[in-house]
């Protein structure tokens, strides 16, 4: 008897904490909620879909009159003649404008913080983040534009004597995912850049003023306490990242991709698109979706395995 | 007091009924259309006339992007307007179950659709007895004449003007002419010339791949044709065959001798369009509303310039049929969705621009178009000029926001005018640019079409074309045919490209990944065409 007791008012007393907890933190509860909210609708709900993957989806019918077939869609992905290359060019592209991004974004932002002229610091942030917002409808036209062969990419190169005849850059297969590298490098640095100014703005200016003190060069300076201060940031980044290696950027592959190079631009996205919605093979199409998000949570769980086994800061 | 009340009453009443008959007086429809035109302006001489006489607005959506895409999104999630048209995927949209029959409506309400568009009801009904759309351009009185044909090997001006007007035939003496010509010239105002330009763009890319066919003779059959073998069609693909490794090889010869335009394969459509707009572009293949844009700019432009098509084959034991037998787009129209509230209404809608197609295509008389003493409309050098400007034939007359997507008619009406201005007898060739009437003076003739042998006549075809076929979506054939055209994009280039040295080792390649990628459309087409042949073979006589 007495022992019921004494656990009943443990579960009272500990409702008693959690929702103690809940009415001190209300205000944090209220500004997470909507948050929360929208996670739910638009990331958990939407995962009830997989269950088309099983099935032979036909819109015209209801979810439970459709044909189940099992793994069949899986099994055509994988049977797929040109399923190797997609993965190839999905992953090699994601990788080289994740390096490509992260190198240059972080080189940007270390010499806008060492720039002294504030004025010419706000104009060179403000043009270098302005590709940003232009949508990659527009950009591609710019993009091809510049690498055209009388675009003045060409016309720099030729001034300079560098290349005698101008180069077809998006007519060559082996240089179509440096292209859609540098052009993704372009558009995001500034945007890229901003995170990392941010954490800058927050290292401890005693910290360089003791280096002076000390004799420490710009160059040690930065080596020494601007790149360790950011090193919480860029691995954070890079974890988070290496979930979106799976996403290659459909509109950016999309729009600059032609025939000439498609053996290199063929990815996930456009694959999807093709040989799933645009056939009405809507439970293919979620048969790769579903791939994709499997091997995103592989590749986010290992990254962060790793980070943790390095005592490196961590997602979780 | 009292009388003030009522008279308050009385305009509240006035007041009132005054709102409900500005509320009533346009019903509003949306409307979907695969043909990408610009916003409606709001307010065109047509449509001010049409809106007032229906008392219908419709809300428009013209398509921006790609179809495919725009329809799979609309069939996942069921959100459609109230009418639409997809063009090549209108079977896909009654498959999903997105439109209503409508042959109950037409009997009951649309009087002039059924007067006009009787003959074809046989060969738009659904194997369930339903009609669920009807096409556009039904060619109730016979066919007519036209300017130009349907498609072409089309040759700059200025080179046949330089070479003395030759009549060119093959594809060789073209190439022949074109390089000539760039030698001599191998700049245009300042730009380097371009020997020979497809476009090669996805949605377009058929205009470089359909090529074979027509060296061949044959019409716009679509991806396969249908010679005639002991008394029977068969469905034989032009992929892999000698015209066709022909066709190729000449194009890598003359891409290595700087002929063809070395980013063909790299530009899209519209620098496509605009590079044959600059008139530095020799000669192309094309269908002829692929480049009809760039062919209104030259001609207002660069009148020098224009292109002129020729039925160009591959050697002289070639007879062509290019031209089209007149068909309907038997497959594809435009449709009432299950969203519709009011389908009378839109098929009385319909209806209304089918009987009044005069005033669509024509405009107003005395305005637009005057009659002489035997009925015939004709236009005046002022009204002419009116309509040659294609801004102000869709931004403020508004043309294309009632004719080409619904239900319509062409060819010849019943008291003898054309339903088209442009193929009214006396018209097409008076109404020619004074560009294009050089070129017809100097060859002798009174239209283009005159180059080309008349069309095969409908009994002898009478499945014509193949294209309007549709291939189940997402069934095997389908899922061949989308990987046959991802590798035809990746070889066609490699093939023109590539080494000549390595030609034949491509070329073979080829062929080895071409020939598994046919047989599962070849059979499904075989299939439906001798079942069009059956059906529709001798009622149509």
């Amino acid at each position: 008897m007495k022992k019921e007791l004494s656990v009943d008012t443990a579960t009272i007393k500990k409702k008693d904490t959690f929702f103690a907890k809940l009415w001190e933190q209300r205000a944090w509860v209220m500004m997470s909620f909507p948050f929360i909210v929208y996670v739910i609708i638009f990331r958990y709900l939407p995962i009830g879909g997989w269950v088309l993957a099983f099935q032979n989806y036909w819109p015209a019918k209801s979810l439970f009159d459709q044909t189940w077939v099992g793994l069949e869609n899986f099994r055509m992905l994988f049977d797929d003649p040109v399923f190797f290359q997609v993965l190839r060019n999905t992953i090699a592209i994601s990788a080289i404008k994740l390096t490509l991004g992260m190198f240059f974004a972080i080189l940007l932002a270390l010499i806008l913080n060492e720039v002294r002229n504030l004025r010419f610091k706000k104009i060179t942030q403000t043009i270098s983040y302005l590709p940003y917002f232009i949508s990659w409808v527009v950009a591609a036209n710019l993009v091809r534009d510049l690498l055209a062969t009388d675009g003045i990419i060409n016309e720099i190169l030729m001034a300079l004597n560098i290349v005698d005849k101008p180069i077809m850059f998006l007519g060559v297969p082996k240089l179509f995912w440096w292209v859609i590298g540098f052009s993704h490098v372009w558009k995001q640095i500034g945007w890229d850049a901003i995170v990392y100014l941010a954490a800058m703005t927050s290292i401890n200016p005693n910290l360089y003023e003791a280096a002076m003190i000390d004799g420490a060069s710009r160059l040690q300076r930065i080596r020494h306490i601007t790149l360790p201060a950011l090193r919480p940031t860029i691995v954070i980044l890079l974890i988070l990242n290496i979930g979106q290696l799976m996403n290659a950027g459909f509109e950016q592959v999309y729009l600059l991709q032609n025939g000439r190079v498609i053996e290199y631009a063929r990815i996930f996205e456009i694959f999807e698109l093709d040989f799933g919605l645009k056939m009405m093979r809507y439970s293919f199409a979620t048969a790769a979706g579903i791939f994709r998000s499997v091997v995103s949570i592989i590749l986010v769980f290992s990254a962060n395995y790793i980070a943790k086994r390095l005592d490196q800061e961590r997602l979780f | 007091m009292k009388k003030f009340k009522g008279l308050l009453l009385l305009l509240v009443l006035v007041m009132a009924f005054g709102a409900l008959a500005v509320a009533q007086e346009y019903k509003e429809f949306t409307l979907f259309s695969s043909d990408p035109l610009p916003d409606y302006p709001g307010s065109t001489i047509l449509g001010d006339i049409i809106d007032e006489a229906t008392g219908i607005k419709l809300k428009r959506e013209f398509l921006v992007g790609d179809l495919e895409t725009r329809l799979g999104l609309m069939i996942a999630s069921g959100d459609y307007p109230d009418m639409m048209y997809a063009a090549h995927y209108t079977q896909r949209l009654i498959d999903a179950g997105a439109y209503i029959p409508l042959e109950d409506l037409i009997e009951e309400h649309a009087p002039n659709i059924k007067k006009y568009y009787a003959k074809y009801f046989d060969m738009i009904t659904a194997p369930d007895g339903h009609i669920y759309f009807l096409p556009q351009q039904a060619i109730p009185f016979g066919p007519g004449e036209r300017r130009y044909p349907e498609l072409g090997f089309y040759i700059n001006k200025r080179v046949l003007k330089d070479a003395g007007w030759p009549k060119i035939k093959t594809f060789d003496e073209m190439f022949e002419l074109i390089e000539n010509y760039m030698k001599k010239n191998p700049t245009y105002k300042g730009q380097p010339t371009i020997g020979w330009l497809t476009t090669f763009d996805s949605t377009y890319s058929y205009s470089t791949t359909n090529v074979p066919a027509h060296l061949a003779g044959y019409p716009n059959e679509g991806g396969f044709v249908a010679p005639k073998e002991g008394g029977k069609f068969k469905v034989r693909p032009y992929h892999t065959g000698q015209i066709e490794k022909y066709y190729y090889q000449k194009l890598n010869e003359m891409y290595h001798k700087g002929v063809v335009d070395p980013e063909m394969f790299v530009i899209n459509y519209d620098q496509y369009i605009e590079r044959l707009s600059s008139g530095r572009v020799l000669a192309t293949f094309a269908q002829h509303w692929v480049l009809q844009q760039a062919q209104d700019i030259l001609n207002r432009d660069d009148p020098d310039s224009i292109l002129v098509p020729f039925p160009i084959v591959f050697d002289e034991t070639v007879e062509e049929y290019m031209r089209d037998t007149p068909y309907i787009q038997q497959t594809q129209g435009m449709g009432i969705t299950i969203a519709c509230k009011d389908p009378v209404s839109v098929i009385k809608y319909w209806d209304y621009l089918v009987a009044n197609q005069m005033l669509i295509q024509w405009g107003i008389e005395g305005e637009h178009y005057e009659v002489d003493e035997d009925g015939m409309y004709y236009r005046t050098e002022e009204q002419l000029a009116l309509f040659r400007d294609p801004n102000w034939v869709r931004d403020v007359y508004g043309r294309q926001y009632y004719l080409n997507l619904y239900p319509s008619l062409t060819g010849v009406a019943e008291d003898g005018n054309s339903y088209v201005p442009d193929n009214q007898p006396s018209m097409i060739y008076q109404a020619a640019t004074a560009a294009e009437k050089e070129v017809m003076d100097a060859y002798g003739v009174k239209s283009f079409t005159e180059f080309y042998n008349p069309p095969k006549p409908w009994e002898e075809v009478p499945y014509y074309p193949i294209w309007t076929i549709t291939i189940p979506t997402g069934s095997p054939a389908h899922i061949e045919g989308t990987r046959h055209s991802d590798m035809l994009r990746e070889y066609v280039p490699r093939l023109v490209m590539s080494d000549p040295s390595e030609f034949e080792m491509i070329w073979n390649e080829y062929v080895n990944r071409t020939r598994p990628l046919l047989q599962l459309r070849m059979e499904y087409i075989q299939e439906q065409l001798e079942w069009r042949v059956e059906n529709w073979g001798p009622k149509n006589l």
